[in-house]
């Protein structure tokens, strides 16, 4: 493939796809746009060096998708330290007693309560509405961990949710 | 009052967010970047062996002086560059390079167009053209000192990048030029040409 082809077509998936990443991105990284944009960076990356393969794959979004979720993992490992910083700004505990804060914030904080890895489980079943079994090929993991992985983390988000002055009824999907 | 939501409305809310429109060029620019090194890597991986690598590192060396090199000019004419200022705001330039014209103008980047058609008409078809940008990420390649300033040079396949620091009174960032190869740009004419541009204070970083 010659490189001016490669580089059309990425610019291309980029200008196409580029802000869904970043959505899935802000979920797995629970508001932290600037880990975030990190991680959608390297993905397009990793993306742009594996071009062929790119190519090759049925939905090219999906394959982005999956490179996105093992960049995060990566990403996840390197920047642990800045994660913890991070996470403590959206710490859940406040939240309830601040009338003002948005259900939106409210979303990322119990999303920052939640380990990397049921953050990951939610977003693939529920975000992008993947099967147990296509989650656990991306998460590299048992169908069983996937079920209970998302089993406590819908239970969680529904504790926080439902704590909240206002609550909130989470409908969880059978 | 309890308020139903399904897990995907509450997650649409969650990912929503006012974000700034990101060049797409500038994710090409650093693919690039990252392709350039991995081959650099690569070679000097195979340069670290013993009597193949011998004869690995004589063939490799010539790749590598046929690639990290300035464009050859053999098959274009020299571009000449004219003491002429230009504007393409934000940017603007001390000299102009004579067969060239600004096609696309934003504040993420400026693409400037061979004369000779030999180019797309869309301006966000950077083929084949120069690409003028604004970035925070550290320049890296080769050092070329010039006129009191350093400047860095870095290869990937078709194309040849040129990056500095802005000046003290321009926005903070790196300022980089991606010029084609084969289009009459030899080292000299890329790197005087990119110390001629100046940084408006409406110059935005092509990342979000």
């Amino acid at each position: 493939m010659r490189d001016n082809e490669r580089s059309a077509e990425f610019v291309t998936f980029t200008s196409n796809h580029r802000s869904d990443l970043v959505r899935t991105a802000a979920l797995l990284c629970a508001g932290d746009e600037a880990f975030a944009e990190d991680v959608v960076q390297a993905t397009l990356t990793r993306l742009y060096l594996s071009w062929s393969r790119v190519r090759r794959a049925a939905s090219q979004l999906a394959y982005a998708r999956t490179t996105l979720t093992h960049v995060f993992f990566d990403e996840m490992r390197r920047a642990h330290r800045r994660r913890e910083t991070v996470v403590a700004d959206h710490a859940p505990d406040g939240v309830t007693e601040n009338d003002d804060i948005e259900l939106r914030d409210v979303v990322l904080a119990a999303l920052a309560t939640l380990g990397p890895r049921q953050r990951a489980v939610v977003v693939l079943r529920h975000w992008h509405d993947l099967d147990v079994a296509e989650t656990a090929r991306i998460l590299q993991c048992s169908t069983g961990t996937v079920k209970s992985q998302n089993a406590r983390a819908l239970a969680h988000l529904r504790d926080v949710l439902g704590a909240l002055d206002d609550p909130i009824d989470l409908e969880v999907p059978r | 009052m309890t308020h139903d939501h399904d897990v995907k409305q509450v997650l649409l809310l969650a990912a929503e967010a006012d974000r700034p429109d990101p060049e797409p060029l500038a994710d090409l620019v650093r693919a690039r970047a990252a392709a350039s090194a991995r081959f650099r890597r690569r070679l000097r991986f195979c340069l670290a062996g013993t009597a193949v690598a011998t004869v690995l590192g004589v063939a490799s060396a010539t790749l590598l002086t046929d690639s990290a090199g300035p464009p050859q000019a053999a098959e274009s004419a020299q571009v000449q560059l004219v003491a002429e200022p230009f504007d393409a705001s934000p940017y603007t330039f001390d000299l102009t390079p004579t067969g060239w014209s600004v096609q696309g103008q934003r504040p993420q980047a400026v693409t400037i167009a061979p004369d000779d058609g030999s180019t797309s008409s869309h301006p966000d078809d950077y083929r084949g053209k120069l690409v003028i940008m604004l970035d925070g990420h550290a320049p890296q390649g080769r050092v070329i000192d010039h006129e009191g300033r350093r400047f860095w040079l870095s290869v990937s396949s078709g194309y040849t990048t040129i990056a500095t620091w802005t000046r003290a009174d321009e926005p903070h960032g790196v300022v980089r030029i991606q010029f084609p190869d084969d289009a009459g740009w030899d080292e000299q004419s890329m790197v005087s040409f990119l110390a001629s541009v100046h940084v408006g204070p409406g110059a935005r970083p092509g990342l979000g």
